[in-house]
């Protein structure tokens, strides 16, 4: 659902690199408090998530390194100073300690029930402030600087919004890991992206495909013995995303194609029919029949165009003769000077 | 220092050279994140070329990961293409697919192999001395050493032969393309090259730090430099510098290396950040501080030139009039009766001489927007030096 708002800010890999620079954060939270209670240690991930998030922003906006550098330095930089925290606390003389990289790979398995209440009061706090907010957010999307000059605070929603992302993304953590939870933020944003130009369509759609790929993912690896939950969520998110890519009516591939090879037949159809309108001009007599012959060395001209032609009575056949017809001439005739005009 | 310590460091500076020079191209090229990708999704192809070779150590796995690591580029170009998604979606889309099936792969068929995805991700670099290679029964070094060794020779090798090709296509892909070069080509072969680097090191070191020897080291000195010879040069310098200064780290600390050479990195980076000398954070703030004060200089100067009156000019009025606070009056004041452009007699201020020439060229600086008038007050300002 916020991954939309990702995806149209164009941080889509924000989702990615701030799920890494969860890791230090859950360390040290560990390492505070010594007991792995979930909620501290969930804490823990969204403050340095945060603090991730705003040092991308800030490398971007006072250096001249572009975001993908920022996102890519930040993301391994977090995790691996992670790393060292968690091979620095396995070697500390604690009980506790074992299960912490659970939250690397994330095991939908080991949810408990408060998790399950934890996550919903989050969603439900998410959808609150995001109908309250929407319009602040939609107008911040889509024109940061003309939200400026309307006096919202763009500073305040600005940071409003991405610590919604990040604190979606730290719970999603739990879920399906550090690394698949980018592809929960981006592909069934992505998918709803390519159905409809509306925000809130989109937003919708978007949460309609997760939840969707959540459920058959978990009934998918359920069903199975020796399949973990997140990727099959996952692929499954991947497979809607395929599926909107090539299906979608306006955007996808499929009508796309479609629509391309109808645009270069009528193009062909009204080459040919030029052709024959330059040939039949010099003659007095429009409907005077030429050979087929003479259309032989002409680009546009096949057997079909012809056919084509014949059927929308421009063109009259006759052995191996044509001759254009009244209307045809006509429209031929017309079709060269809407071209004409066109050019001008 | 035993032979395994020294060992241990010589991977991991080859690691890091080998990292830094695709790295360098990578972050010039606004594709960083491939990196990461392709770090994630060579785990499809390491799962499937373990499946034919049942072997581990077998090089075809290599092949195997490289090519997964090149179809992941091709794919995220391909969806880019369609214009359906931005490029950084496409990659998100892209490299946990792929991880997904490479996941699903290991916990179907492979649950009683060695072969995890902690092992693939995170790597272990202390026990690489212990994988040693044997030729005819001589142990002739760790075979990380050697096989880091030959992509590194590899990759030094491609970008001496195609410096020239690399420069032009990374900072004008047009003009590369109208002199003849393929610019695909050499997209492709900087991919393969990461790609294979990637596969060669993360075998060694784990994936996390294969990207961020890939970045950091070239981030930090694309920070310190604009020349593309010299940020080679530092990149490397970090990564080496890094990788046997984190070796340390580590020891001394009992952790993880890859983890410890990613800190070290992340606090060089933090380091030149803060503090580098034209692009740092530190340097930039003064720089905005200068600009704004100067900024202030100009208004207070246009403020005296347009006024003529006595009340207009006294230093209370002009506090109240262009709405300062008393110390940034104060600033502005200062600086303005160093460099000779304001009088201040009895508490009435009025233009110098050379303060009102200044205040003109100023103003038909900001007109006519041409460089060319005020070449010479350059050297005083920041302001017109932007």
């Amino acid at each position: 659902m916020l991954g939309s708002f990702a995806v149209l800010r164009k941080q889509s890999l924000l989702g990615d690199a701030i799920s890494h620079a969860a890791l230090p954060g859950i360390a040290i939270a560990f390492l505070i408090t010594g007991a792995k209670d979930s909620n501290t240690l969930l804490l823990g991930a969204l403050v340095s998530g945060l603090i991730g998030t705003f040092w991308i922003r800030s490398i971007v906006k006072k250096t001249h390194l572009k975001s993908d550098t920022a996102l890519g330095l930040i993301l391994s930089l977090f995790f691996g100073f992670g790393m060292l925290l968690l091979t620095f606390i396995q070697k500390q003389p604690n009980a506790n300690q074992a299960g912490l990289d659970k939250y690397l790979f994330g095991q939908a398995a080991t949810l408990v029930e408060s998790d399950v209440w934890l996550m919903a009061i989050v969603t439900g706090l998410c959808l609150f402030v995001l109908l309250l907010f929407w319009k602040e957010f939609k107008i911040l999307l889509f024109d940061a600087d003309y939200t400026k000059t309307l006096g919202f605070n763009t500073k305040f929603i600005d940071i409003l919004i991405t610590s919604f992302i990040v604190l979606a993304i730290v719970l999603g953590l739990q879920t399906v890991g550090v690394v698949l939870m980018s592809a929960m933020l981006l592909a069934p944003a992505a998918a709803a992206r390519q159905w409809t130009n509306s925000l809130s369509t989109m937003v919708f759609l978007a949460a309609i495909f997760g939840a969707f790929s959540g459920v058959f993912g978990t009934a998918i690896s359920a069903s199975q013995t020796n399949l973990s939950t997140g990727p099959v969520i996952v692929l499954v998110a991947s497979v809607f995303v395929f599926f909107s890519f090539v299906f979608s009516p306006s955007r996808g591939l499929l009508f796309k194609q479609i629509r391309f090879i109808k645009n270069r037949r009528d193009l062909e159809l009204h080459k040919t029919l030029t052709f024959m309108h330059h040939i039949a001009e010099t003659h007095d007599d429009i409907s005077h029949p030429h050979a087929i012959k003479l259309l032989n060395n002409f680009q546009g001209f096949t057997r079909k165009t012809l056919q084509k032609l014949v059927k929308k009575d421009y063109v009259e056949l006759q052995g191996n003769m044509w001759s254009l017809t009244e209307i045809g001439f006509e429209t031929a005739a017309n079709l060269y000077t809407k071209q004409s005009t066109e050019d001008e | 220092m035993n032979s395994a310590q020294i060992e241990i460091q010589l991977i991991a500076s080859l690691v890091a050279i080998a990292c830094a020079i695709p790295g360098t191209f990578l972050v010039l090229r606004k594709m960083a994140m491939i990196s990461d990708a392709i770090s994630h999704s060579i785990l499809p192809g390491i799962v499937i070329g373990f499946f034919i070779t049942q072997d581990l150590n077998s090089p075809i796995l290599i092949l195997f990961a490289a090519f997964t690591g090149i179809i992941t580029v091709v794919l995220v170009e391909y969806i880019q293409k369609t214009g359906l998604v931005k490029e950084d979606t496409a990659i998100g889309l892209v490299f946990p697919a792929l991880f997904s099936i490479g996941v699903i792969l290991i916990a179907k068929n492979a649950n009683d192999v060695h072969l995890d995805v902690d092992a693939v991700l995170l790597g272990e670099l202390a026990f690489a001395p212990f994988d040693r290679l044997l030729i005819s029964g001589i142990d002739v070094g760790p075979k990380a050493l050697w096989i880091i060794g030959v992509i590194l020779l590899i990759t030094i090798s491609l970008l001496f032969a195609f410096f020239k090709e690399l420069k032009i296509s990374t900072f004008d892909a047009g003009l590369a393309a109208s002199l003849g070069f393929s610019p695909a080509i050499i997209h492709y072969g900087l991919m393969s090259v990461a790609s294979v680097t990637t596969v060669g090191a993360f075998d060694a070191v784990g994936a996390i730090l294969v990207v961020a020897l890939m970045i950091t080291p070239a981030a930090t000195a694309y920070l310190l430099t604009t020349d593309l010879k010299k940020m080679l040069a530092l990149a490397i310098t970090f990564g080496v510098l890094s990788a046997i200064s984190g070796y340390w780290f580590a020891h001394w600390l009992d952790a993880s290396i890859a983890g410890s050479i990613t800190t070290m990195l992340g606090l060089l980076f933090l380091i030149v950040y803060l503090f580098a000398p034209s692009k740092g954070v530190i340097a930039v703030m003064y720089r905005e501080k200068q600009q704004r004060i100067e900024v202030s200089l100009l208004t207070f100067l246009l403020h005296l030139k347009n006024h003529n009156e006595l009340e207009e000019r006294h230093v209370n009025h002009l506090r109240e009039h262009i709405n300062w606070q008393k110390v940034r009056a104060k600033t502005v004041l200062e600086l303005a009766l160093k460099n000779n452009m304001i009088m201040v007699d009895n508490n009435i201020v009025s233009l110098t001489e050379k303060g009102d020439t200044f205040t003109s060229k100023a103003i038909d600086y900001i007109i006519t927007n041409e460089d060319a008038q005020i070449e010479d007050m350059k050297d005083d300002f920041f302001l017109f030096r932007g």
